[in-house]
């Protein structure tokens, strides 16, 4: 086994393990990030619209118009009404504070904005990973890419290195570290349709679950709404939910029934012009699909509604000139909207809350491992509408500075020669594995399931089946799971072996969480417990593992200036105060 | 009865020439599917061990690591429309490493 040395590991070649190995770097740290994809090419980062928000005070002192009205106070009280108050305040506070400084150095790396409102700047996913990837390799930051980092490696209570597979070769590497930042994403693959790139797949958050780290708020997933359904090349792309924000049009179930006219108007208003469209409107779908009255493939039809044609394609063309979006042609689509046409659409996982539990220097439970972007506990609680591009700059950089502290200060052992043998066997099982079970098959199932029982609308009967059905997965086809062939070079099925045992950890994770929450909040919503219950649930569930044993602790969720609210309230009411509590400031956040 | 397609499909270790380099596989044509999705029915239902890049394919056209040669043009599997039968061959200008993976893309030596 190849062996690599450094003294801090990032996990993840999105915008959080670059923000972090620049943080690293600018600390003198030897710094080794690991990609499972290809560098700013795989992950969410670069799928992403992307706004840059901050307060609109920050915002002019880079340059933009902003909003001399706004403050600190106001963007902390927008963000923590928005997260339904499970945000740790302090952490949020963090992200009001840090965004102006990571805004304007993203800017003088050279990313390019194209629009900005009064909190916001509109620019590329890709451009901002490209800024940041140019400049952590400017300060001499290692890469590996199309490499895959699978199990922590954990002496003396500290983390000591990690084991990785070259997805290309099928070789196994050896890292000896002192301190390990995960930046590893969500788990978008473990439901269809996929919106990020396919090897999201809570890789990160399973791994620090196994080795003895604490997760946390694994309840709480965003749907983006409108994404299409079918047919199968648009499937997944977020085209027609750029497309709903910006141009307008509406939805209708089965029966041909604008079911949003059934909402409070004023609520559907602030939806449809803010980016709580997310969570409302698939909300709202996921309702009528339950109800019965989805479409052939499980959604509900986007139209353009009755906005003018001239009107909608001239707002369309000038994000996506020629109906071209990125490498994707959607002339399509344009000409099914233009004939009143609808396109089926429904929520898809775009954005997890949950993930590795982090204090304010975004270090986890076990000494020497931290978290940063989306694989970590969410700052925004259980909903969010500010920029989660944003967050992985905040909290990359806090990361990256802190872990390559902690290597400097708390140097490790090297790991051990006989439990990186025991960690190899564990991998390469599948390969030795005789039961040749069909991978791709189970993958799709699970996907399936995820998105009916884990989706927007949850109720106690279908989490548990569910739980129990990926129990039993994980006690009785794990163990005997194996490839359909022995080749080591670019195995697809030996991949997907290794990935079915994270996906099934973190939607089991996921699960527990969801039936141990036994109200509505933010984007979880139990059909059989309607309320926000702000007396019992301003709480954090918390999940280890301790020597095998499961462990679940509920803790209050961390407060800081703002006063948290009482009392039991219908859910949609408490949404309606969270989207009416909002700042006097515009724009979309 | 559902109308399929054949994928004609370069198979091994090297660019292999001539027919015996080759696996064909009927794959049932769906209105609006990408030569992606017809390799994932191949990989999901008839031979799992088929190499494509997948492992982190973003299937909206953004990576551009799914380049191939799709019926002697180099064309992005997700992106391209399946309308009939079809000839994939690994990109002509990168080495192979399996099936239709090859160097393309890769930045760092692992
Ligand atoms: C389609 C889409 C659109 C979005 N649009 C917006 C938007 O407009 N605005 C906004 O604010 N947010 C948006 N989001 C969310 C936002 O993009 C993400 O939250 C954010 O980019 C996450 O950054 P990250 O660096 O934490 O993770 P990612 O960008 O997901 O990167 C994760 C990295 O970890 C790697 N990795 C995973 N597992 C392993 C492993 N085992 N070993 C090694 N590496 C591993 C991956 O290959 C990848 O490089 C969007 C998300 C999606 C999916
Ligand atoms: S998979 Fe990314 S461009 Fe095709």
């Amino acid at each position: 086994m190849k062996t690599v040395k450094a003294d801090v590991l990032i996990v993840g070649g999105g915008g959080a393990g670059f923000r972090a190995a620049i943080a690293s770097r600018q600390e003198g740290a030897e710094t080794l990030l690991i990609s499972k994809g290809p560098l700013a090419r795989c992950g969410a980062s670069p799928m992403a619209g992307a706004d840059l928000t901050c307060h609109g005070v920050g915002m002019r002192e880079a340059g933009f118009f902003g909003e001399p009205n706004d403050s600190e106070e106001k963007f902390l009280s927008d963000i923590v009404h928005q997260g339904c108050f499970l945000n740790d305040q302090v952490l949020a506070e963090r992200f009001v504070q840090d965004g102006p400084s990571r805004m304007m150095e993203t800017l003088d790396w050279g990313c390019q904005p194209y629009l900005c409102d009064e909190r916001a700047i509109f620019t590329s996913g890709i451009g901002i990973v490209d800024a940041h990837l140019k400049e952590a390799r400017r300060l001499g930051t290692r890469f590996m890419d199309d490499t895959a980092v699978l199990e922590l490696m954990v002496q003396e209570g500290q983390v000591c290195g990690a084991i990785g597979l070259d997805l290309r070769s099928g070789e196994r590497i050896l890292i000896d570290c002192h301190a390990v930042i995960l930046a590893s994403g969500g788990w978008h693959k473990a439901y269809t349709p996929v919106t990020g790139s396919k090897e999201l797949t809570g890789d990160g958050v399973a791994m620090a679950y196994r080795a003895g780290a604490e997760v946390a708020n694994m309840e709480f997933v965003t749907f983006a709404c409108n994404v299409p359904l079918w047919p199968p090349i648009w499937r997944g792309s977020i085209v027609t939910y750029a497309m709903s924000l910006m141009c307008g049009g509406t939805l209708e179930n089965a029966d041909g029934e604008r079911f949003l006219d059934r909402f409070d108007p004023e609520m559907v208003e602030i939806a449809s012009t803010t980016e709580w469209n997310k969570s409302f409107f698939s909300f709202a779908t996921a309702l009528e699909v339950r109800a019965g009255r989805g479409t052939e493939h499980g959604g509900v039809y986007y139209v353009k509604g009755d906005t003018p044609w001239p009107e909608f394609e001239a707002k369309a063309l000038r994000s996506y000139p020629d109906w071209k979006v990125k490498g994707a042609d959607f002339s399509e689509l344009g000409r099914r909207l233009r004939d009143g046409e609808g396109v089926e659409v429904a929520g898809a996982a775009e954005y997890f809350e949950g993930g590795v539990w982090v204090d304010e220097r975004f270090a986890s439970t076990l000494p020497g491992l931290y978290a940063a972007g989306e694989c970590a506990v969410s700052l925004f609680g259980a909903n969010r509408v500010a920029a989660a591009t944003m967050e992985m700059l905040v909290t990359g950089a806090i990361a990256g500075k802190e872990a390559a502290d902690f290597a400097r200060t708390h140097p490790s052992a090297s790991p051990h020669p006989t439990t990186a043998r025991v960690l190899d066997d564990k991998i390469t099982k599948p390969l030795r594995n005789r039961e040749r079970v069909d991978v791709g098959q189970l993958r799709s199932d699970l996907q399936k399931a995820a998105a009916s029982y884990l989706g927007p609308v949850r109720c106690e009967r279908e989490l548990v089946d569910f739980v129990r059905s990926l129990e039993r997965m994980q006690q009785e086809v794990l163990p005997v799971l194996g490839a359909s062939h022995e080749g080591q070079i670019y195995n697809k099925a030996w991949i997907e072996c290794l990935e079915l045992e994270n996906m099934l950890t973190v939607l089991e994770l996921s699960a527990r969480s969801a039936l141990q929450r036994t109200e509505s909040r933010g984007v979880h919503y139990r059909e059989d417990h309607p309320f926000s219950d702000n007396d019992q649930w301003l709480r954090e569930i918390h999940l280890s593992l301790d020597r095998g044993e499961r462990r679940s602790a509920v803790h209050p969720v961390r407060q800081g200036s703002l006063p948290l609210p009482s009392g039991r309230i219908p859910y949609l009411t408490m949404i309606h105060d969270m989207m009416r509590s909002h700042s006097d400031v515009g724009g979309h956040h | 009865m559902s109308d399929t397609v054949r994928f004609r499909v370069h198979r091994g270790l090297s660019r292999s020439e001539g027919e015996e380099g080759f696996q064909d596989f009927e794959v049932p044509l769906v209105r609006g599917m990408s030569v992606m999705d017809g390799l994932d029915y191949i990989y999901d239902h008839l031979d799992g061990s088929l190499a494509y890049y997948d492992h982190a394919a973003c299937n909206q056209g953004i990576c551009q690591r799914c380049l191939i040669q799709i019926n002697g043009a180099t064309g992005l599997m997700c992106q391209t429309l399946v309308t009939g039968d079809l000839t994939l061959e690994p990109l002509s200008t990168q080495p192979v490493e399996r099936d239709l993976v090859t160097k393309w893309g890769r930045k760092s030596d692992g």
